[in-house]
């Protein structure tokens, strides 16, 4: 075979670039493109529930994009405040999980090497079970005969039990228990690679060990608090089955109107659109997070 | 307590008498243990202000303990350090005027050189205008005026030395502690920075206290050196006492290269002792008295360059010794002949290359003549 001809035939740098791009073709661009198509088309009783954008007339093709879904949107403030209620979750969760797993990753990096993997296995270790069976024994925790009011009425501190499930408080909660790893785990690579003897010089400059962390270990580890609080607050914002499952039926969030759209209004196309516009609102803070990750990695490098 | 020095010999003629001692940073009986294992064993150290002092030693040897002691971040065990009449040892890191040069520097990545200076100077709430007027002082007197705006990892290593030293000196510390200051360093920046730093250094006239491994840094930056091994002290001194007159075959054979006769002592005189030592055919003659007895066990260290190479036999009556030419080392500057000795023990001599081709007078297998003064050996009793 020739060297013209070779060229042609996929070598193994090939195929090993092949993998994750037919990955993200066959399970984030085509499906992006399906739900990007049908959010422009309308909702029709057939099979599939809506109609073609891409049509035939006189033996020409027409495309039709309509954008009244979106205006749909726009108009009603149920979806305008499902987003903004989604936000605000998110970004409550967020500071409860940065609060919560920065002490626990610091702590975890400051460990001696063995009781630091046996730390780290525990805070892994609960996502080894279905993350539905965790979220459900939030109810029973939570529920008004359940562990905690049980608890508190048996120590006759309360005589009737507390409304905590499907209270805000529960979902609150449940998210910050489901997505404290994703925190915790980002934060804690950054803190471990910190170098010891930054803090010794801080200390040998006059930095009270409080200053050294304020003005040494904090700033240093802004990239890991950068993408722990991304990778929480992204999936939050689209959270379905926490809210769902621990959350009142006021509990608003854009997960649940998409869900109702899709299931319960057999609405595909609006479906569609709300989905487009939350990945809209999403591409922002993806974007820092991808700027602050490749600017850690050029920090590593030099 | 007795001075520190005192090790040292009463004045050999020729050098400098400097046993006039000052008390400015007192390491007294300091000992320092690691779960038993003792890195610090009762050092006493007494170092005058404005001095250089060089703690040297193989890696191990309790050194870096010893300094981080000084600067707060280890405990001793036991002892006291007392800098200019304040009692530093239970004192941390942040409250001691004392100010450390990391080895490889430990720069904040996320300051620039500016901020990195005015860290421990924001730290004792000066005002702005002092710092931004310090800082200016410090990027000055390093010559990194230029980069004052550039992050760590943007300058070579030659620079970030130059501003870590600037920011170990920003608070004008009383005692300046350097750790391995060239060990990041190649070779050819090493020696030119070893000399502007000691320059800086004698500027500002800042007690300092080094550590390195590398004994020619030591001799080159140091005032007085300690040599250390295993927690102790095995001898303090200037660079050439240490050099020209170590006390034990320890500190003999840790700094440069020597050449080491076992024997006994034969005849005990008080100007003159002469050692049998069974490599040479006739005694050694040693022109002056030494503290021993006739039938001690000594060692005589004899520096390669203080022997003579000769193809005739030398008229001296004593000090001579018949060999061969075994392997040469050739430096240009100078050549290192290895001469196996009619005795079958091998020696080292230097000589100076003075005259250009002067190393083609001698060649592998010559028969030649080592020759040496009867002042220029030690008597080594350990």
């Amino acid at each position: 075979m020739s060297a013209r001809w070779r060229r042609f035939i996929p070598g193994s740098r090939w195929g090993l670039i092949l993998i994750p791009f037919l990955w993200l073709l066959l399970f984030f661009a085509i499906p992006f493109l399906i739900a990007l198509k049908i959010s422009f088309a309308k909702a029709a009783i057939a099979m599939p529930p809506y109609t073609d954008i891409l049509y035939w007339v006189d033996g020409f093709p027409v495309l039709k994009l309509r954008g009244e879904n979106y205006l749909y949107l726009l108009g009603d403030s149920l979806y305008i405040k499902a987003y903004l209620s989604s936000l605000k979750i998110a970004v409550i969760a967020t500071t409860f999980c940065l609060l919560i797993g920065y002490p626990m990753a610091y702590a975890i990096s400051q460990m001696n090497p063995s009781t630091r993997n046996i730390a780290l296995l525990l805070v892994i270790l609960p996502s080894w079970t279905s993350f539905l069976i965790r979220i459900y024994a939030w109810v029973g925790i939570l529920k008004p005969n359940g562990l905690i009011n049980n608890f508190l009425m048996d120590i006759g501190l309360i005589d009737a039990p507390l409304k905590l499930l499907h209270t805000p408080i529960a979902v609150y909660i449940g998210i910050v228990y489901a997505y404290l790893p994703f925190m915790v785990l980002p934060l804690y690579t950054n803190l471990v690679k910190h170098d010891h003897r930054l803090l010794e010089a801080a200390s040998d400059l006059g930095a009270k060990p409080w200053q050294a962390f304020l003005k040494v270990t904090l700033p240093l580890s802004k990239a890991g608090i950068i993408a722990g609080c991304m990778l929480v607050a992204i999936p939050v914002v689209g959270e379905f089955v926490i809210p769902e499952m621990l959350g009142g039926p006021d509990t608003l969030m854009i997960g649940r109107v998409l869900w109702q759209e899709f299931f319960n209004n057999r609405d595909w196309p609006v479906a569609s659109a709300v989905a487009m516009v939350m990945l809209a609102l999403l591409i922002v803070p993806i974007m820092i997070f991808h700027r602050a990750q490749s600017k850690e990695m050029e920090g590593r490098l030099s | 307590m007795t001075p520190s020095n005192s090790q040292a010999p009463a004045a050999t003629p020729g050098r400098p008498d400097r046993r006039g001692v000052d008390d400015y940073l007192v390491i007294d009986t300091v000992r320092k243990e690691f779960d038993g294992f003792v890195a610090v064993d009762d050092v006493s150290i007494n170092i005058r202000k404005g001095e250089i002092f060089a703690l040297l030693g193989a890696s191990g040897c309790g050194k870096s303990t010893l300094l981080r002691a000084l600067a707060g971040f280890e405990k001793p065990t036991a002892g006291r350090i007392i800098l200019a009449g304040q009692d530093l040892t239970s004192l941390p890191p942040y409250q001691r005027p004392v100010n450390m040069m990391f080895q490889s520097y430990a720069l904040f990545p996320h300051m620039n050189v500016e901020q990195n200076i005015a860290f421990g100077l924001k730290q004792d709430g000066a005002s702005k205008g002092d710092i931004e007027k310090r800082v200016a002082e410090m990027l000055t007197l390093v010559q990194m005026s230029k980069f004052a705006k550039r992050k760590p990892h943007q300058l070579s290593g030659g620079q970030q030395q130059r501003v870590a030293l600037a920011r170990s000196l920003a608070k004008s510390p009383k005692l300046l502690l350097l750790d391995e200051p060239m060990g990041a360093l190649d070779k050819k920046l090493r020696s030119q920075m070893q000399l502007e730093l000691v320059n800086i250094i004698e500027t500002l006239g800042v007690t300092c206290v080094m550590v390195t491994h590398d004994q020619e840094e030591a001799m080159t930056m140091a005032h007085r050196i300690a040599v250390m091994e295993a927690g102790r002290i095995r001898q303090i001194g200037s660079p050439d006492e240490i050099y020209e007159q170590p006390n034990s075959r320890y500190t003999a054979e840790f700094i440069g290269s020597v050449n080491l006769f076992e024997g006994k002592i034969d005849k005990d005189e008080k100007d003159f002792v002469t050692i049998n030592s069974p490599a040479l055919p006739d005694p050694i003659f040693v022109a002056h008295g030494v503290t021993g007895f006739t039938g001690m066990d000594v060692a005589f260290a004899l520096r390669p360059e203080k022997l003579r190479i000769s193809k005739e036999e030398p008229p001296e009556p004593h000090n001579k010794a018949h060999g061969s030419i075994e392997d040469i080392a050739y430096f240009g500057s100078h050549s290192v002949y290895h001469v196996r000795l009619d005795r079958g023990s091998k020696v080292m001599c230097n000589f100076v290359n003075q005259q250009r081709w002067a190393s083609e007078g001698f060649t592998w297998n010559d028969p030649v003549w080592v020759s040496w003064g009867d002042l220029e050996g030690v008597v080594l009793p350990s």
